[in-house]
C-alpha cells in the first residue's frame, strides 16, 4: 500500500515537472487575456439585472418592456418612459439612479470589452495558436533556426521546391521581415529551448538549419536538437560556423555538416577565377548543384541491400532507354567515386547511383528504382 | 478564505435553487433572477483554464441557452413551454453543482498534499 502511494506521488511529481508545450503556454496566455473581460461583463450584467428587476417591480412584472427600458436608459438612447410605472415619482427616482450608475458602467464596459478584443495581443496569440496547430500536422519538414538574409534566401529556395519548413526566431524585430517574405510557419521563441523545438515539430522533421549568427548559440541549439533526435541518418542538422575549428566541433557535437560561409563563398569565387575560360561549364554545374537550373538536375539513388539491381551491369538496366536518365557516376560504400562508368560497370550492394536528367524523369526514376526496381531489369 | 470561489458557488447554487422554485411555482421574478444568476455564473467561469472549469462553463452555457428562450417564451404567454425549458436548464444546473463539488474536493486534496 505504502509502495503504491509512493509510486503515485512520484508519478504526480514527474507529471508536474513536465515542460509544458508551447501551444499550452500560448493557450493559457490566451485564456488569461480573455479573463480580463469578466469584470466589465459582470458590471454590465449587474446594471442590466438591477434595472430590469426594478422596472419589473414598478410595472408589476412586465419583463420585456422593463428590459427594453433599462437598455435605452443605460445605453443613453432615452426614447422616453416606455414601461408602466416609470412615469410615477418612484419610477423617476429609480430611473435617475439607474442612469447615474448605468451610463458610466455601460460606456466603460463596452470600451473595455472592445479594447480587449481588438488588443493586438489577443489576435497575435490566436494566430500563433492556429499556426502551432498546423505545424503539429507537418511531417518531413525542415526547421530553420534564425532568420537573416541567408535564411531568407534559403526559405525562398525551399518554397520554390515545395519543401515545408518552420522558421524559429527569437528576435521580435525579425517578425516584420518574416511577414514581408510571407513565411507560412514561424515561431517567435528561443530556439535552444526543448519546448520550442518540440513545437516546431522536431520529432517528425527531416532536418534543421541552424543559423543564429553566434557559434555558442548555434552549438546550444545543435546539442539540444541532437539529444532529441539522436540519429544523424534520420535527422540532418546543418549549421553555420565562424571558423573551421568551430565547424569541426559542431560536427562532433551532432551537426551533419557545419559550413563556414566566408570560406564557402571564397571557394566558389576561386572556382570562377580558375575556370574563367570555361565559365559556362563551372556555372552550369553550380546551378545544377544549387537547384538554379530548372531543366536539368542531379540525384543520388542508393541501391538498397537485396535489390534486384545488385549484380547487374549498367547495360542490363539501360536507364537511358527505360527511364530517360543517365548514370554519370557511382559512389561506392567506402566513399570513393567512380566517374568512368560504362555499360559494363557492375552495380554492387551499398552503391549510390548518381543520375543526371530532367527533373520529372529523375523523380520517376527514383520512385521506380526504390519501389519497383524489377521494372528496369532486363 | 477564497472570495472568488464563494461568489462563483453562490451564483451556481442560486441559479439551481431559483430554477427549482420557478419550476415548482412559475413566477416572473424568479425566472429573471434565475437567468441573471446563471449568466453571472457563466461570466465568472470565463477565462478559467482548468479542465473541470471548462466543463462547468459548458454546462452553464447550456443552462443559459435554455433559460433565455424560456424567459421570452414565458413573457409571451406560454408558461408550460417555459417550465419545460427551465427543467432542461435544471439538468445542466445539477451537473454544474456536481462538477463544482468535485473541483472543491480535488482542490482540498491538493491543498492537503502541499
Amino acid at each position: 500500500m505504502a509502495k503504491r502511494k509512493l509510486k503515485y506521488r512520484i508519478k504526480r511529481r514527474l507529471k508536474k515537472k513536465r515542460e509544458p508545450k508551447l501551444i499550452e503556454i500560448y493557450e493559457r496566455r490566451f485564456i488569461e487575456a480573455l479573463r480580463e473581460i469578466r469584470i466589465p461583463l459582470l458590471m454590465l450584467h449587474t446594471a442590466l439585472t438591477v434595472g430590469t428587476l426594478g422596472y419589473m417591480i414598478l410595472s408589476g412584472g412586465d419583463f420585456i418592456n422593463s428590459f427594453y427600458m433599462t437598455v435605452i436608459t443605460i445605453g443613453t438612447i432615452g426614447y422616453g418612459e416606455v414601461v408602466a410605472g416609470s412615469e410615477t415619482l418612484y419610477g423617476r427616482i429609480f430611473t435617475s439612479f439607474l442612469s447615474l450608475m448605468g451610463i458610466g458602467i455601460f460606456t466603460t464596459s463596452v470600451t473595455v470589452i472592445v479594447r480587449i478584443f481588438f488588443k493586438e495581443d489577443i489576435i497575435k496569440l490566436y494566430k500563433a495558436i492556429k499556426m502551432l496547430r498546423e505545424i503539429e500536422n507537418l511531417e518531413g519538414h525542415y526547421i530553420i533556426c534564425g532568420y537573416d538574409k541567408t535564411s531568407a534566401w534559403l526559405a525562398q529556395s525551399l518554397k520554390k521546391r515545395k519543401i515545408p519548413f518552420v522558421v524559429v526566431e527569437a528576435r521580435q524585430s525579425a517578425l516584420k521581415y518574416i511577414q514581408e517574405h510571407r513565411i507560412k510557419y514561424f515561431i517567435l521563441e528561443e530556439p535552444h529551448r526543448r519546448s520550442t523545438l518540440l513545437s516546431a515539430g522536431i520529432k517528425k522533421a527531416r532536418g534543421m538549419v541552424v543559423n543564429l549568427g553566434d557559434d555558442a548559440t548555434n552549438i546550444a541549439v545543435i546539442v539540444t536538437a541532437r539529444l532529441m533526435r539522436p540519429s544523424k541518418e534520420d535527422f540532418y542538422i546543418f549549421s553555420f560556423a565562424s571558423t573551421d575549428g568551430t565547424a569541426e566541433k559542431m560536427e562532433e557535437l551532432g551537426a551533419n555538416k557545419a559550413l563556414v560561409p566566408n570560406k564557402l563563398l571564397a571557394t566558389r569565387l576561386a572556382a570562377y577565377i580558375l575556370h574563367t575560360s570555361s565559365a559556362f561549364i563551372s556555372d552550369l554545374f553550380d546551378r545544377i548543384a544549387f537547384g538554379e537550373e530548372s531543366d536539368i538536375d542531379i540525384l543520388e539513388i542508393k541501391v538498397t541491400p537485396g535489390s534486384p539491381l545488385v549484380g547487374k551491369r549498367l547495360r542490363d538496366i539501360d536507364l537511358r532507354k527505360t527511364l530517360k536518365v543517365t548514370v554519370i557516376a557511382i559512389r561506392k560504400e567506402d566513399g570513393t567515386l567512380n566517374v568512368t562508368v560504362t555499360g559494363e560497370t557492375p552495380i554492387e550492394e551499398g552503391d549510390t547511383l548518381i543520375v543526371f536528367g530532367e527533373p520529372k524523369n529523375l523523380t520517376r526514376a527514383q520512385r521506380i528504382l526504390l519501389e519497383n526496381p524489377d521494372k528496369v531489369v532486363v | 478564505m477564497r472570495y472568488k470561489k464563494i461568489i462563483t458557488d453562490f451564483f451556481i447554487l442560486m441559479s439551481l435553487t431559483t430554477n427549482i422554485s420557478f419550476i415548482v411555482s412559475p413566477n416572473p421574478y424568479e425566472l429573471v433572477i434565475t437567468v441573471a444568476a446563471n449568466l453571472a455564473a457563466t461570466i465568472l467561469k470565463i477565462g478559467e483554464g482548468r479542465v473541470l472549469s471548462t466543463e462547468m462553463l459548458a454546462s452553464s452555457l447550456v443552462a443559459d441557452l435554455h433559460l433565455i428562450p424560456a424567459l421570452f417564451i414565458f413573457f409571451l404567454g406560454d408558461t408550460v413551454e417555459a417550465v419545460g425549458l427551465a427543467q432542461g436548464a435544471l439538468a445542466a444546473n445539477i451537473i454544474s453543482v456536481i462538477i463544482s463539488i468535485i473541483e472543491t474536493v480535488l482542490s482540498a486534496f491538493t491543498e492537503e498534499e502541499e
